[in-house]
């Protein structure tokens, strides 16, 4: 029932009631934090704030895995970083206020620092999800037995302990814990609903596709990895401040996979869920692991298998499918407004064609795809390229795209040569690719993907959920003209296949590109969809000057539309002229077996 | 000359320790994090055979056959529903692991087992005297290496596996049973890291979280390896080799962490690892 009102209900008044929940939120948990010690026992105050530095933890966790899709156990080593970069301070050097703030700072410093070399190491263009994975393994492995090679400076096996941290007693840091997971929690919870918060969503949905929207994904995957890592220290800091000990296990990878399990049980993607989660097993584990010791974690394993296999989202997702039902239905109205924004002036234009391709060549080893493609495109021109299957089509594209695809030749853009360049790269000199199947997200609604389309553009923000969404008049028409625009807050799983194909169409116009490369958009499309794509390909092509090429098999669609037709038969070039000249010519005719096709 | 030795079977029992997970990585493409819990199972089948008062080689076959029993279970009924999520499959075997750890705990308590040595004494290779084991771990490689190239070239099952590696909606087409192929293809994983449990009792202790510490180092080799027992081979080669050399001249807790690190490297130079050689 709330959840209808609050659609129903104008959108600020939406949002001001979520600030007003997360306040009351934040509120509850800090009375139950700052309170909590006069009613709770020393046992129940001395595992709680471990378990509450823990949830800090599952929550990093959370945002890796997820929200990203970064299955990672290194976030242990992190920690145990922090803890030992403190214990080792205080200990080796002494116990100053100025050295307690150096503590803190070098607490989280070094884990960012890293952060930064294992992010390096996980993730760059072309990198697998596990091989990310085995780095989070690698990672924690490496610090555990660093630690235990190091002698007297580390303490080795035995860890560290007799140094003397913030002179809090035991109240003091259940308090100091419990305050600051309620501070980690309160920012991750508006980051993730805010717009910036919503690309890593985006990532873990369809990351080819951010990278085709410009964002240079590698580099946010670092930032987070090293921002994640900093939180971690300090979780660390607390840790060896609150127990007064640090041991080579707090580093150990076996953490890390108590991290991800507990993150899982509690339901990942959800912040809160890790958060009781974690507070919830670590608790349980205390307290009955002095009768039960093996039972309970066998009990906690095959809990854990069991949810991967049958509840992969978490005991989070079970409460929200119960609280929440019926909320798959297509919600009309209620988005953002949409606000056309002034063209954006590309780089000045230079003499040099739009699109220059010269001998361009691709070969899986011996096996030649493309040989000695020459072609020019200029602004205005909407060229198709057409030819039987298997006539390198696509793997042209692709060569358009992805300045490491090609085997030889050059590929210009406005001059400049992509040899080398990575997607991103190719978007920011204005290339738009539009993919064979509907490539968007399928857990972001409408507006979110198109706003996904400006990220590269215009920096979003990290705390707020814009209720405007500014985007170039073009791709504004194309949403009206398929009547997206009245399915903004529609979540994209939910869509027709024709309409996710318009919305890729919107999400690419809205990059703002001079040069839009669209493989075979009409594909699987009804007649007056197609109609529909036509018309607008040919206003972006004549009235606006954007220049376009189609990859296409409708040649009745091609013939309509096209200002020029290429033919690419076995991957060469046989044939480049006006549409006239091409599908009367002989040599189309033979191509497509048959003769009488065209 | 000992240190030779010392490389070549150091690479051998790490042989015998990857290759079940690499035949189970090769063809299903799902890391068995359980991996270091089939160690456990085989080396306390080791136990098992001794309290009885068995032969301590009849341990072998018993392992292998406790090994695929209990990998066919798992296949059916935990790894099966995530061949199409194979982070979550990593996940759900880790908790397996647990599982088997805890009841393999519950069952025979925490502390350290003693079995009977298999073979024991020393014997003179090459002008030195040696651990007869060792030598003896590094012929059962060669055995379980050249069986897999029997199995993968000379049998219908091989030829079945390799069209799976290849292309399995092809293989699926082409009619055939990729179901039966996989859960075969499993126990068959699972029944020889059973069997590499037993092989690791004379040389590790034995008890519930022994395998865990093996688990890395295969799981980087076999990341490293690929699908090919060959890239397998050199890569113990060369990684064991490391190991031996950074344990004996530099440290030895160093040298447990050389694998891992070198893989790591390796991966990140080449994302194909050794699988080209």
């Amino acid at each position: 029932m709330p959840d209808t009102l609050a659609a129903s209900l104008p959108r600020n008044a939406a949002v001001r009631r979520r600030v007003l929940l997360l306040g009351l939120l934040a509120l509850v948990a800090l009375a139950l934090v700052i309170f909590g010690p006069l009613v709770l026992s020393r046992f129940s105050i001395n595992v709680l704030t471990r378990s509450m530095i823990y949830a800090i933890l599952a929550i990093t966790v959370d945002l890796l895995w997820g929200f990203t899709g970064i299955l990672t156990f290194g976030q242990a080593a992190f920690f145990g970083v922090g803890a030992y970069a403190t214990a080792m301070l205080l200990t080796h050097i002494g116990s100053s206020p100025s050295l307690m703030a150096l503590a803190l700072l070098l607490a989280i410093l070094v884990p960012i620092v890293l952060g930064v070399i294992v992010g390096w190491l996980s993730f760059y263009y072309g990198s697998t999800p596990i091989y990310a994975t085995v780095i989070s393994l690698v990672f924690p492995i490496v610090v555990t037995q660093l630690i235990y090679s190091g002698g007297t400076l580390t303490g080795s096996s035995s860890g560290m302990v007799g140094y003397f941290g913030l002179p809090f007693g035991l109240e003091g840091f259940f308090r100091l814990s419990g305050i600051s997971l309620v501070i980690v929690a309160l920012g991750a919870l508006i980051f993730v609903r805010s717009d910036s918060g919503r690309i890593l969503t985006a990532i873990r949905d369809n990351e080819t596709r951010c990278a085709y929207l410009g964002l240079n994904t590698q580099r946010i995957k670092i930032l987070l990895t090293a921002v994640l890592a900093g939180v971690a220290g300090l979780a660390g800091f607390l840790y060896a401040n609150a127990s007064g000990v640090v041991a080579p296990e707090n580093t150990s990878f076996v953490f890390g996979t108590e991290l991800v399990v507990w993150t899982a049980l509690g339901g990942r993607g959800t912040i809160l869920g890790p958060v009781l989660g974690t507070i919830g097993i670590d608790y349980l584990s205390a307290s009955l692991s002095g009768e039960l010791p093996f039972l309970w974690q066998l009990v906690v394993g095959a809990l854990f298998v069991v949810m991967i296999i049958f509840l992969p989202n978490g005991l989070a997702a079970l409460v929200t499918r119960l609280t929440r039902r019926g909320r798959g239905e297509v919600v009309a109205g209620a988005g953002p407004e949409l606000v056309p924004q002034p063209p954006r002036s590309h780089a000045a234009p230079s003499d040099a064609p739009l699109l220059s391709i010269d001998k361009l060549e691709k070969s899986y080893g011996s096996q030649k795809v493309l040989t000695d493609i020459t072609l020019d495109v200029a602004p205005g021109e909407l060229v198709s390229l057409v030819g039987p299957n298997g006539a390198g089509k696509t793997t042209m594209m692709r060569c358009l795209t992805d300045g490491k695809e090609s085997s030889g030749g050059v590929v210009r853009i406005a001059g400049k040569s992509i040899a080398g360049m990575v997607p991103n790269q190719i978007v920011a000199l204005g290339v738009g690719r539009k993919f064979q199947v509907a490539s968007v997200f399928e857990s972001l609604t409408v507006a979110e993907c198109l706003r996904m389309s400006r990220a590269a553009l215009e920096a979003p923000s990290i705390v707020t959920a814009s209720d405007r969404l500014s985007l170039p008049p073009a791709a504004i028409e194309i949403l009206q003209l398929t009547g997206l625009d009245k399915l903004l807050t529609a979540e994209v799983s939910l869509l027709s296949h024709g309409q996710k194909q318009s919305l890729e169409l919107a999400m690419v116009v809205a990059l703002e590109p001079r040069m839009i490369l669209l493989d075979e958009p009409t594909a699987g499309l009804t007649k007056a969809e197609r109609t529909t794509i036509g018309t607008i390909l040919k206003k972006l092509t004549n009235e606006l000057g954007f220049a376009a090429i189609l990859v296409e098999h409708d040649l009745d669609f091609v013939r309509d539309i096209s200002s020029r037709i290429v033919v690419l038969h076995q991957g060469r070039l046989v044939l480049d002229g006006s549409v006239e000249e091409v599908v009367n010519s002989d040599i189309v005719k033979t191509i497509y077996s048959g003769g009488d096709h065209v | 000359m000992t240190l030779l030795l010392d490389i070549v079977t150091t690479a051998a029992i790490l042989f015998i320790v990857s290759a079940g997970l690499l035949a189970i990585f090769g063809v299903l493409e799902i890391v068995n994090f359980a991996h270091g819990a089939w160690l456990t199972v085989g080396a306390y089948c080791a136990v098992v055979t001794g309290g009885l008062g068995l032969n301590p080689w009849l341990a072998l076959p018993l392992a292998f056959v406790a090994g695929a029993v209990l990998g066919g279970v798992t296949e059916r009924l935990i790894v099966r529903p995530l061949y199409a999520r194979p982070l979550d499959a990593i996940l759900a075997t880790w908790g397996l692991g647990i599982v088997i750890g805890q009841l393999i705990t519950l069952w025979f308590g925490r502390d350290v087992q003693f079995t009977e040595n298999l073979l024991s004494g020393t014997i003179h290779v090459l002008g030195i005297s040696y651990s007869l084991y060792r030598i003896f771990a590094l012929a059962a490689a060669l055995v379980i290496g050249l069986g897999f190239a029997f199995l993968l070239e000379g049998t219908r099952l091989g030829l079945s596996a390799r069209a799976i590696i290849m292309n399995e909606p092809l293989a699926r087409a082409l009619g055939l049973d990729t179901t039966r192929i996989r859960l075969f293809t499993f126990m068959i994983g699972t029944g020889l890291t059973a069997l590499a449990g037993v092989l690791l009792t004379p040389l590790t202790s034995v008890d519930p979280t022994m395998g865990v510490s093996w688990l890395i180092g295969s799981f980087m080799l076999v990341m490293v390896a690929g699908s090919s027992f060959g890239a397998l081979a050199i890569a113990c080669l060369v990684f064991g080799g490391a190991q031996v050399l950074v344990s004996t001249f530099i440290s030895p807790i160093l040298g447990g962490i050389t694998v891992a690190v070198l893989s790591a490297l390796v991966l990140r130079i080449s994302s194909k690892g050794f699988a080209r050689a």
